[in-house]
């Protein structure tokens, strides 16, 4: 796993502050979904391997969320957001 | 360095009792700092982080872009509550029995830092003034530097004591000495 992290607010971190949280990228479906749809989204999940975006909370720092963009075959870190701006940036709520 | 633990026993302190006269490195702790959490509504982040910055008798500590610690070993709980009620867009809440300060100060400060927290602390990157919550000891901290070898520690109440015992373990060779600043 990546050993050093870069928070947005925080700088390069260890990766003991952080707790990872899985997969940034299946949308949440609404309130009123279906049971599949929510099946789905919490039961069905891939499991790639390469890159991949993940929740990471920043536990022991800033206390935010962040979508690390990584490569889990070769440790490479792409890019770290707040979960607030990725979210916004993907245009949900 | 005016004690070289060296030539000390390692039980010295357990049998004739601790050294409370100050080294060069020295750890202070704060009997009754006053310290209030706050935290900006959504919005409102950079309005009350300018409204904190002026504030008079309080110094600013940075946890996230929309928390601070208020911290003030002048001023009483209730001016720093009045200070804070003034800002339009924050809440906050009175963390002084919650928290617990320290002052580590001396030539070997970065040396016995640099096994606590896993932060460069290299003036260049953490400058004098510059705050943020790290990984201290294994305890989530805030860590201040308030001088070019001066840094302010403030750590939940129940992890006080592991994080206290364990700073004193990385200055022992250091000759780090400990105790209350009031
Ligand atoms: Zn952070």
């Amino acid at each position: 796993m990546a050993s050093l992290i870069t928070c947005p607010h925080c700088g390069a971190r260890p990766k003991e502050e952080f707790s990872v949280r899985g997969a940034a990228m299946p949308a949440r479906p609404s309130p009123m979904a279906k049971d599949e749809a929510w099946h789905a989204y919490v039961y069905i999940r891939d499991n790639p391997k390469g890159r991949y975006q993940e929740y990471w909370h920043h536990a022991a720092g800033c206390r935010r969320w962040l979508v690390v963009d990584r490569d889990n075959l070769t440790h490479d870190v792409f890019g770290v957001t707040d979960a607030a701006d990725f979210v916004q940036a993907r245009g949900i709520e | 360095m005016s004690i070289n633990l060296l030539h000390r026993h390692v039980l010295e302190d357990y049998i004739s009792g601790f050294e409370t006269d100050p080294n060069p490195n020295h750890v202070a702790v704060s009997r009754r700092p006053v310290i209030f959490s706050v935290l900006a509504h959504r919005g409102q982040e950079t309005a009350v982080a300018e409204a904190l910055g002026s504030a008079h008798g309080v110094v600013l500590r940075f946890c996230s872009p929309s928390e601070w610690l208020l911290v003030s070993r002048t001023a009483g709980p209730a001016t720093v509550a009045g200070i804070l009620s003034d800002i339009a867009g924050a809440s906050f809440a009175d963390q002084s029995d919650g928290r617990v300060l320290m002052t580590i100060s001396g030539p070997s400060v970065r040396n016995i830092l640099g096994k606590c927290v896993a932060v460069d602390l290299h003036p260049e990157v953490f400058a004098e003034d510059y705050s943020a919550n790290m990984l201290f000891c294994h305890v989530a901290a805030n860590v201040a530097r308030s001088g070019p070898d001066t840094f302010e520690i403030i750590v939940p109440r129940s992890l006080a004591g592991s994080a206290f015992e364990e700073l004193l373990e990385m200055g022992r060779e250091h000759a780090l000495t400990r105790g209350f600043s009031d």
